[in-house]
């Protein structure tokens, strides 16, 4: 075992003074269910642990603004059994209830994966079709990022090294709005997807046109993407299948994939292409 | 894993030539490399520090210059490097070929064969293709930089 340092502060503050003072070789620790493997491998290699296990207060799930803010510490398991966001947001329970085993989601917290920024994750792609802004903080104060501006590169995101991801903000949905996310596993039902897709879809007064879509892609890239351009083919249209299968078309000029076992680059894009259309009538139902 | 790259640079082939059969200088434009020294005529020990977000590896290893044909403006090297703290390896071949375009203008082909073995493997397999593509852009650059002045 290589030795580190080990903190438990006990709170936010005392977080972003340890961050400051460990500068680069610290590492925040919350459920560890990503990073312990890391470090047994050896691939990390931390001189400071900052435990967040005494810090308190950051795992509320509550209503704000009519939206929903989820704690940087509430785990994924908080968030699958929430009945606020059952009752809300149905698809993000979901989301969440897809994430590895139940031991994980207990354990793997909401701020923690999204800062682990493995573009096979199943939160991002509907955190990013939902539109979700997270919050960090460091000792010079907060900032609101838009999560779709997050991810950077393969394990990498826009977060500095002194902040912490203290809230997750997820705004009200627009009347008229269903969403969904699916994911394709070759596999077991706790393995990350080959392709996963995640769309939220808002119809006009008519309930006929499409008057907004977001629709987000996972494991198809170095990080999650958005699907901008079969977005555009949406917005604005009839409900239609053929409107479907172009953004579909679309989808697959956006990414961008990485080989893996669980698919090739070559396999993904056609995989990609498909979820806009199984989401159609996810939503339609 | 298998793959090949190209990338035009607008240096004519006998000075891009010279340039590359020069291992220290070569090194020093490619992304990451900290040292290089010269154990004999084809062979060459380094260090090399590659980041793929929260994961340093540090490798050090000896590359090894297998063919250096002027004619037929083909060069290939052999490097094998091990990091000191993670269980891993890197195990590679490359030919470069020089392809003349115009007086000014060279087309270098990269052809490269590469293994990662144990658990930096398991993790880096993915994402090599998509870092070398980014370090043969960097290393194009920092060669357009030092020929031409640019």
């Amino acid at each position: 075992m290589i030795p580190f340092e080990y903190r438990t502060p006990k709170n936010l503050k005392e977080v972003n003074a340890t961050l400051q003072e460990f500068g680069s070789d610290a590492k925040l620790i919350a459920g560890g269910t990503a990073l312990v493997i890391m470090m047994k491998q050896r691939l990390v290699r931390p001189s400071c642990l900052v435990s967040l296990r005494s810090v308190r207060g950051l795992n509320a799930i509550e209503l704000k603004n009519g939206g929903i803010s989820i704690g940087g510490l509430a785990t994924h398991r908080e968030v699958e059994g929430s009945s606020l966001i059952r009752r809300r947001l149905p698809m993000l329970a979901e989301t969440y209830h897809h994430v590895a085993t139940l031991r994980i989601r207990n354990m793997a917290t909401v701020g923690g994966g999204l800062a682990h920024a493995d573009p096979n994750q199943d939160p991002p792609p509907s955190l990013i079709a939902l539109s979700a802004t997270i919050k960090a903080t460091s000792v010079n104060g907060s900032r609101m990022i838009p999560l779709d501006e997050f991810f950077k590169d393969y394990y990498e995101s826009v977060l500095a090294q002194d902040e912490i991801i203290t809230e997750v903000m997820v705004p009200k949905l627009a009347p008229n709005t269903g969403a969904a996310y699916i994911k394709f596993l070759p596999r077991t039902a706790d393995d990350y997807a080959t392709v996963s897709a995640a769309a939220v879809l808002t119809l006009d007064k008519t309930k006929k046109t499409i008057a907004d879509v977001r629709i987000a892609l996972g494991s198809v890239g170095v990080t999650p993407i958005r699907a901008t351009a079969a977005e555009a083919v949406l917005r604005g249209q009839p409900l239609k299948a053929d409107g479907f299968a172009e953004a579909g078309e679309k989808a697959k000029e956006a990414v961008d994939p990485v080989s893996d076992f669980r698919g090739s680059a070559a396999y993904r894009p056609s995989r990609a292409g498909k979820s806009p259309g199984g989401h159609s009538s996810a939503i339609e139902s | 894993m298998k793959f090949s790259q190209t990338a035009q640079i607008p240096v004519a082939r006998e000075p891009l030539w010279n340039f590359l059969m020069d291992v220290p200088k070569v090194a020093k434009s490619l992304p990451g490399v900290e040292s290089v020294s010269k154990i004999d005529d084809t062979t060459y020990e380094g260090a090399l520090a590659v980041r793929v977000g929260p994961i340093k590896l540090n490798l050090q290893g000896k590359i090894i210059l297998e063919e250096q044909n002027k004619d037929a403006w083909r060069a290939a090297l052999r490097a094998e490097a091990k990091d000191r703290m993670a269980a891993g390896a890197v195990n590679g071949k490359t030919s470069m070929t020089l392809k003349e375009l115009g007086a000014n203008e060279t087309e270098l082909l990269v052809e490269t064969d590469v293994n990662i073995l144990g658990k930096i493997g398991e993790f880096g397999q993915p994402i090599i293709r998509k870092k070398a593509d980014a370090m043969l852009k960097e290393f194009v650059e920092n060669i357009k930089k030092q020929l031409t002045g640019k």
